[in-house]
């Protein structure tokens, strides 16, 4: 039950606090969320790959994720710095699922709050909840280490419940990987994410 | 019964930190407004019931058909007396303890709070927002034209502790529930909620 409660507490916030206060609160919770896992470190690739796939690690607690390790991501002296990984389900599946057979439609407020994000922040959030759940990947990145070089996390793509299809062209320029290719992955899972050495891309600079 | 829809645990564990992020900017009475307004507001989204007879209702309640158990099981005890055996918000907490650890003393204190200002009947904070739809969503259905009425009797946290009204109101409540007070507790040790549901008897003229 407390994850209905979503729906009608951002449409209580949305009038209270507007819907840009609405998308601070997501992404202050998201870092919160993230922060209070803890760190991680992993020797290698390989080992950070497994923990992906056995479901161990901070960034797999949202569910299932396929790991493409077809889709490694290297460097210009082609070094290994990351790998594609694709999200099977939404965690927010389930609970919209929930709300529009219990409750009925999914309030406005949900559009409006994720439109306010795309607007002023960055266009990635195909539900109000890709705001924290984003926001959630990124910092949880940062709490971990592979080869004791910190990671950090890149959104690529995602599908709403609509089929509706964002994808950040910024972050595929970065790892250098088709808007073609993400779209196929799409079609098994809901969202798509890189992580990679932080600070690195498969291009010639180093981005700070 | 509708098909029963699992939420994900990271879903509900970020709802609870919601709230914390709430009571951080607007302290612990805007954690518990927040709370009850939403419960409220979710209440007034579901759609309204009729029912003939009392024994209807009863029947639809119990076999999950009803708004009012579209997130918990409920079983009647007696004519009045309804348990809830699972606290539909177990699975979150669980979940909190296990990714996170303790809970955030704010949900102590919104708890507190919620049982001195509002009526003292939370064992945990996600009571309030459960008891509060639970208070909203009755007014929603009508049995042969009278709206069913709710009141709480006993909520029992993760913990073991378990929330009572004040002597006087517990006695009227278990009196009309048609249950003792020791049935009470033995209704509280195997369930996570006890009350009441019923409708105003027609005044005689």
């Amino acid at each position: 039950m407390m994850d209905i409660a979503i729906y009608s507490l951002v449409d209580d916030m949305v009038s209270k606090a507007g819907t840009e206060g609405v998308v601070e609160y997501w992404l202050r919770v998201g870092e919160s969320y993230a922060e209070r896992m803890g760190k991680e470190a992993y020797v290698g690739w390989p080992a950070f790959n497994v923990a992906m796939k056995e479901g161990r690690t901070s960034l797999t607690v949202e569910g299932e994720v396929n790991v493409l390790t077809d889709l490694a991501i290297i460097d210009k002296d082609g070094d290994v710095i990351g790998y594609v990984y694709a999200l099977k389900t939404c965690p927010m599946a389930p609970t919209m699922r929930r709300y529009i057979s219990r409750i009925g439609p999914i309030p406005d407020s949900d559009t409006d709050v994720a439109d306010s994000y795309n607007n002023r922040i960055r266009d990635s959030a195909v539900s109000n909840y890709c705001i924290t759940h984003q926001r959630f990947r990124e910092i949880a990145a940062n709490n971990v280490t592979v080869a004791k070089q910190a990671l950090e996390c890149l959104q690529l793509a995602n599908k709403g419940m609509t089929g509706d299809v964002k994808m950040v062209p910024e972050n595929l320029a970065r790892i250098n990987v088709d808007e073609r290719h993400i779209k196929s992955i799409l079609r098994s899972a809901s969202c798509v994410f890189a992580i990679i050495v932080k600070g690195k891309s498969a291009g010639e600079e180093v981005v700070d | 019964m509708a098909e029963n829809i699992e939420s994900n645990p990271f879903v509900d564990v970020s709802v609870f930190l919601f709230f914390e992020d709430i009571s951080d900017k607007q302290g612990v009475e805007g954690f518990t407004n927040y709370m009850v307004g939403q419960a409220e507001s979710l209440a007034k989204s579901v759609p309204e019931e009729e029912y003939e007879t009392w024994d209807d209702f009863a029947k639809a309640v119990a076999s999950g058909e009803s708004v009012f158990s579209s997130f918990e099981s409920i079983e009647q005890i007696s004519k009045y007396g309804f348990v809830t055996n699972i606290c539909p918000f177990s699975k979150a907490i669980r979940e909190y303890i296990k990714r996170i650890g303790n809970f955030n003393p704010v949900h102590v204190e919104a708890t507190d709070h919620y049982n001195h200002t509002i009526q003292p009947s939370a064992a945990h904070s996600a009571c309030m927002m459960h008891q509060t739809y639970r208070k909203e969503v009755a007014k929603r259905i009508k049995i042969d034209g009278k709206p069913l009425q709710y009141a709480q009797i006993g909520a029992k946290a993760y913990t073991g502790e378990i929330a009572l009204p004040p002597e006087s109101w517990k006695k009227v409540l278990l009196e009309k529930a048609g249950i003792s007070e020791t049935q009470g507790f033995m209704e509280m040790r195997e369930n996570s909620c006890l009350y009441l549901l019923y409708v105003e008897e027609r005044s005689s003229r």
